[in-house]
């Protein structure tokens, strides 16, 4: 079976600060990778690889530093990447993004299973399974911490929080991964090294016959006015002096505010 | 069947990098294996980096595009008493020239910066991943150890910092003492742009640099720096390990820091700014003599891994020298893997010796380079550098005599005062007319 995993290229959150002054993020210097819940979802499709046949395509989206973050996809296991690196797909949101996937999507052509993350590890507005499944007219299963394959058809159990659904589809379809999936593999060196051998390919809007006017800024639907981090108070209270009695002092103040 | 390239390079550090850069350059296929989350994550510098030095090793263009953080045009050198200090402010145009001398730089982002160089020529660069051993084949370094993988090469370049626990299974060095090392802790204070040239009385892009000795490292070999940055400040201390482990009473160097943050010379350089990152790390501090073997069969050494950095007293180095000797290493490897009889041999062994280790004979010219050039004659005219600094009179007795020097000319009292020339004379006899100053004196001479 033919799988083809979506990947979105962030900044690695953890490496990025607030700026005190203006409470807006810091992102120069953080480097790229992929979100936790894609790497679920290229682990799923690995294993449903290794278990029955076909290849793993790793589709991603995002700056042309790809083309070295993808050497992460490849060595877990995934057989070829296509890469959207070009300017203009960028800013376009989810309405850009999903017109972007399934136009790859649709040039890939011979897939059985798509598969992507619950929602990037960035923005989460876990948009782009219902557009794209929607773009490309498939039924779509979000949210599964479970997927078996048997028989051709998808056996998937659907975290909804306080419930957990069993639902079965005829292939092909789309599936959104949650964390509880598995455990994505660490690959060892050598499968990096083995990965910066495989193909990837580089695709335009032009290559997927997008118009301008369907992918990039021009067609998001939501405009970012701010992005700011919370107001944080702080009390910046000093206790100075004896140890023992600013240790005193400071067990008060805390008890005082209900902290301990 | 096993995994092999030509070279493997160990640290995503300036030294490992400069070698794959030039390696990938020169068409052989390199990877470098960074344990940190990406190039630069672990790598701490003062820092400023001179650039005349190493200006030979890249191509003229090569810096134009770099994310240096500001070009520095003023030097001062602050000595420190316990409740007073002298400072010796230096600037010239010469600084203001181009191509330019010295910058501060960010490690975090410049090594990123030196990765995507190295990078756009060919070499694969791999982080989060940790090299645990070579591999040995007859004494000879045939490959690298990782987690769940080996690699082999036909030479291994170990720019794995100033620990290098690798040079040292491989036996290119003794375990290192305390004395070899030291400390330096550092603390990147963000204050707007603006500030920071008002503050320090540079232009835009301009940038100062300080150092500090005296009281603030409590009689320790050591001393402080601090360097402006773009939209922030470096400033920290480096201390002797040794004389840490000595000191009485205990001491740590964080209260170091914070003794140096609240002197009145540096508290209002850093006042309103905001502390966004506090890092730390050892330096090699060994000179030339801890000068470890830099070439075996099959295996470099480069940058700190090769003990090679330098504390001039007045400068501390580290960052050329990491530069140029992996340009070297580079330099050397492809020599080696292009000589002539090297070719002949394996046309005559067949496909079996591809998978030879380059021998160290054919890698001597990587050290010989160094000798050659300003990284090893530098290292051997300081060689007596360590000694002298290794005093405690140079950070106690010494910085209070010239500050006395100074108050007695500058303080005015009830009292009529002295001659200027009677004052300078008389006080410079208290503190330096001893035979210990003697003896310092002629011991600064050597170096």
């Amino acid at each position: 079976m033919d799988i083809i995993v979506c990947l979105k290229q962030v900044p690695d959150l953890q490496q990025i600060r607030i700026k005190r002054e203006t409470r807006e993020p810091v992102l120069e210097g953080a480097p790229f990778v992929f979100g936790a819940f894609e790497k679920n979802a290229l682990e799923a499709a690995v294993r449903l690889k290794e278990k029955h046949g076909g290849k793993v395509i790793a589709l991603a989206l995002g700056t042309p530093k790809l083309k070295e973050n993808i050497l992460e996809a490849l060595a877990m296991g995934a057989d070829e990447a296509v890469l959207l690196t070009e300017p203009a797909f960028a800013g376009g949101g989810a309405v850009g993004t999903a017109n972007a996937l399934a136009a790859a999507i649709r040039k890939i052509g011979k897939f059985d299973l798509i598969l992507m993350g619950e929602g990037s590890a960035d923005n989460y507005s876990g948009q782009i399974i219902a557009r794209v499944a929607e773009l490309l007219d498939l039924p779509q299963i979000t949210y599964v911490r479970e997927l078996q394959m048997t028989n051709n058809r998808i056996h998937a159990t659907r975290d909804l929080e306080d419930v957990l659904e069993i639902v079965e589809a005829d292939l092909p379809v789309v599936v959104s991964a949650t964390s509880e999936l598995n455990t994505p593999r660490l690959p060892p060196l050598t499968a990096i090294l083995r990965a910066s051998k495989k193909p990837i390919a580089i695709w335009s809007p032009s290559d997927l016959s997008l118009a301008k006017e369907q992918v990039g800024a021009s067609v998001a639907a939501v405009k970012t006015l701010s992005n700011l981090a919370p107001e944080q108070e702080r009390k910046q209270i000093l206790f100075e002096g004896d140890v023992d009695k600013a240790a005193d002092e400071l067990v008060k103040a805390l008890q005082k505010e209900g902290a301990v | 069947m096993s995994d092999k390239v030509d070279v493997v390079v160990i640290g995503a550090g300036l030294a490992g990098l400069a070698a794959a850069y030039h390696l990938a350059d020169a068409g052989i296929e390199t990877i470098v294996v960074e344990r940190g989350d990406f190039p630069g994550s672990k790598n701490v510098t003062g820092g400023r980096l001179y650039l005349h030095p190493v200006r030979p090793f890249f191509p003229s263009d090569f810096w134009n595009d770099a994310p240096f953080e500001r070009a520095v045009v003023k030097e001062k050198l602050t000595v420190l008493a316990d409740r007073a200090s002298a400072s010796l402010e230096f600037s010239s145009d010469k600084f203001r020239d181009e191509p330019r001398h010295s910058f501060t730089v960010l490690r975090a982002k410049f090594d990123q910066w030196l990765a995507d160089q190295a990078s756009a020529k060919g070499a694969l660069i791999i982080s989060k991943n940790k090299v645990d051993d070579l591999i040995y084949d007859g004494g000879r370094v045939v490959g690298v150890k990782a987690t769940d993988s080996e690699l082999l090469c036909d030479c291994v370049v170990v720019a794995d910092g100033a620990l290098s626990f690798l040079a040292e299974k491989a036996k290119m060095r003794a375990a290192r003492a305390p004395r070899d090392y030291a400390v330096g802790v550092k603390e990147i204070i963000e204050l707007p742009a603006r500030t920071i040239e008002d503050r320090f009385g540079v232009g835009a892009g301009e940038g100062a640099a300080q150092l500090f000795f005296g009281a603030i490292t409590a009689g320790m070999l050591g001393g402080g720096f601090l360097y402006t940055n773009r939209e922030s400040i470096s400033l920290g201390m480096v201390v002797s390990i040794e004389a840490l482990a000595h000191h009485e009473p205990h001491i740590e160097t964080p209260e170091l820091m914070e003794t140096l943050k609240a002197r009145a010379e540096i508290a209002p350089l850093i006042d309103g700014g905001n502390l966004v990152e506090y890092s730390a790390h050892v330096i090699p501090e060994g000179g030339i003599r801890a000068l470890p073997q830099l070439v075996g069969d099959g295996i470099l050494l480069a940058g700190d891994a090769a003990g090679l950095g330098l504390n001039m007293g007045i400068t501390v180095r580290g960052m050329d020298f990491a530069l140029a000797s992996g340009a070297l290493a580079a330099r050397a490897i492809k020599d080696a893997l292009s000589h002539p009889e090297r070719n002949a041999v394996e046309s005559k062994e067949g496909a079996q010796s591809q998978d030879s280790p380059l021998p160290a004979a054919s890698l001597a010219a990587y050290t010989q380079s160094l000798r050659d050039c300003f990284v090893l004659k530098d290292l051997q005219t300081f060689a007596a550098m360590p000694n002298v600094l290794d005093n405690a009179r140079m950070y106690t007795k010494y910085p209070e005599a010239i500050v006395n020097i100074l108050e007695k000319m500058f303080w005015i009292g009830r009292e009529p005062k002295d001659k200027l020339s009677a004052t300078v004379l008389r006080e410079a006899v208290k503190g330096f007319g001893n035979l210990d100053a003697v003896r310092d004196v002629v011991g600064m001479l050597r170096v």
